[in-house]
């Protein structure tokens, strides 16, 4: 059984690989439960023929021998390259010609993939590739806010440190004093529990319960890397970062999740319109951001949305209506409490908010993560 | 290894072709072609323009110099089931009322559709459009 990455196996990986993907979307960060059914256990022995260091998913391909005694192909899905290295693995942590044991749970559509709940080496018992999220220990007590020197708050690093806000403490958005089972990436353990979420109109309940049916499966950041426009930025495994440019009174939002992308809010005075050869009228993923200062409060009003992508992790939808009060507050060193009021008058029957703090990660740049990497 | 990791993954894609594209806002809203089977006033083609405004579903018929307004529509979640009512003019100048009722298929998808009957004084059939 134990085989090499001669040219006949990489040939039977490429071509059973590329069978195996082809049957389902591609995948980003996304919802486990998307692609696999957490109802199927499945155990799996045998020889590691190939590891795909690549985001948004790393695979790892696996020759294993069924009750036949043929040796069939199987890929194997883990975190991302990012979240395995942050707990200490790297691509050669595992190696083509590796015996091991991977235990998890099976695709949905009935393919030779799995996603590992443990990889287990058999030489050693070692089990690799564990993934531990972490937010950075807090410190024994607050730290005070950053300043400027005329005292505004700084939402961003101070000069000559790096750092960015991650951990947040809700990854779906669920209004304020609504309490919900759901998993982080927004699905609901009891779909009978949706219309406690948000106040929603009967279409939009509807349409919100058949996504959530569907285990998350049609978000357009799944399928299609769409960006993770409105407060979903703010829910991103891989934060968010400030770039505060005062000279040009705006500060830049740039996004770990989705496609490391950006988002403006600008402090100038301007109105929520686009400018001529530049987004003009069109609806934006991230809306227009016109952003002002209410005492060390950052008051964010944003509309001018498409409706092409999701704005929350658990399938909320929304329309070209919405329209976002955001509070940024810095209330120490460490943390930052970001409350999202939601109006959209034609997907919702009032007004609603939802509030979350994240965690301040200093002495780092933002993890360098595109979902579009895997893709031609 | 690195290269036959992205020829591997490279292949797959081409082999899945175009994946599903994801759903958006209301479900109705956005242009629509499709057919009304044996309408022998307005043609078998037929094209919608949608929309939605968060209380009633607007939309016209054949956008243009001979559009038919939608005069009212209905869409019942509980099933994705639509009722529209909509009034054109035959050349002649007579008022022709269409009744059209139809269920969307296939909900989560960006081209999803919306299948049933149509009818109206001068006859009646299938109806099939698919969003664009």
């Amino acid at each position: 059984m134990r085989t090499s990455t001669s040219f006949r196996a990489r040939l039977a990986a490429l071509s059973l690989g590329a069978a195996l993907l082809a049957v389902s979307p591609i995948t980003a960060h996304h919802s486990i439960l998307a692609k696999f059914d957490d109802t199927k256990a499945i155990t799996l022995s045998g020889l590691v023929t190939l590891v795909d260091w690549t985001n948004p998913h790393v695979h790892v391909f696996m020759n294993v021998r069924d009750a036949k005694g043929q040796v069939l192909n199987w890929a194997v899905e883990l975190e991302s390259p990012i979240d395995l290295k942050q707990s200490g693995w790297s691509p050669e942590t595992l190696r083509p010609g590796d015996g091991i044991t991977v235990r998890g749970i099976s695709a949905r559509n009935g393919s030779r993939q799995a996603w590992a709940r443990s990889v287990v080496v058999t030489a050693t018992g070692r089990e690799v590739f564990g993934v531990v999220r972490t937010p950075p220990a807090a410190p024994l007590s607050p730290r005070p806010v950053p300043k400027f020197a005329d005292g505004q708050v700084r939402l961003g690093a101070t000069p000559g440190a790096s750092g960015y806000w991650a951990y947040p403490s809700a990854t779906a958005l669920v209004e304020d004093g609504v309490t919900v089972a759901m998993d982080p990436y927004g699905q609901l353990k009891n779909v009978g529990d949706a219309a406690k979420v948000a106040p929603m109109q009967p279409w939009s309940l509807a349409l919100y319960q058949n996504r959530q049916r569907r285990f998350l499966q049609d978000d357009p950041t799944y399928i299609n890397c769409k960006p993770p426009g409105g407060p979903r930025q703010m829910q991103q495994p891989f934060g968010v970062q400030f770039v505060e440019d005062r000279e040009r009174q705006r500060i830049f939002t740039l996004i770990g999740g989705g496609n490391h992308n950006y988002r403006i809010l600008y402090l100038d005075g301007r109105g929520q319109k686009g400018q001529v050869s530049g987004d003009d009228d069109n609806p934006l993923y991230y809306g227009r951001a016109v952003a002002k200062w209410e005492g060390d409060t950052l008051v964010v009003n944003t509309a001018g949305f498409n409706e092409d992508f999701w704005f929350t992790n658990g399938g909320l939808p929304h329309t070209d209506q919405l329209q976002l009060t955001e509070r940024f507050t810095r209330t120490d060193f460490d943390t930052l409490k970001y409350e999202v009021t939601v109006n959209d008058p034609a997907a919702y029957t009032r007004e609603w908010k939802a509030t979350w703090n994240l965690r301040w990660v200093g002495g780092e740049e933002l993890p360098v993560y595109f979902c579009q990497d895997n893709r031609p | 290894m690195r290269t036959f990791a992205v020829a591997l993954v490279l292949s797959a894609v081409a082999l899945a072709g175009v994946p599903a594209v994801a759903q958006e806002g209301h479900p109705l809203k956005g242009s629509w072609i499709g057919t009304w089977a044996g309408n022998t006033v307005h043609g078998n083609d037929m094209f919608m323009v949608l929309d939605w405004n968060g209380k009633a579903i607007t939309g016209t018929i054949n956008p243009g110099q001979d559009n038919i307004a939608i005069k009212s529509a209905t869409l019942n979640p509980d099933g994705w089931v639509l009722h529209f009512e909509a009034e054109g003019k035959d050349k002649a100048g007579a008022v022709i009322n269409y009744v059209v009722d139809g269920k969307i298929e296939n909900l989560a998808m960006h081209n999803r559709s919306v299948t049933g009957t149509w009818k109206s004084q001068r006859g009646s059939g299938a109806f099939k459009i698919t969003r664009q």
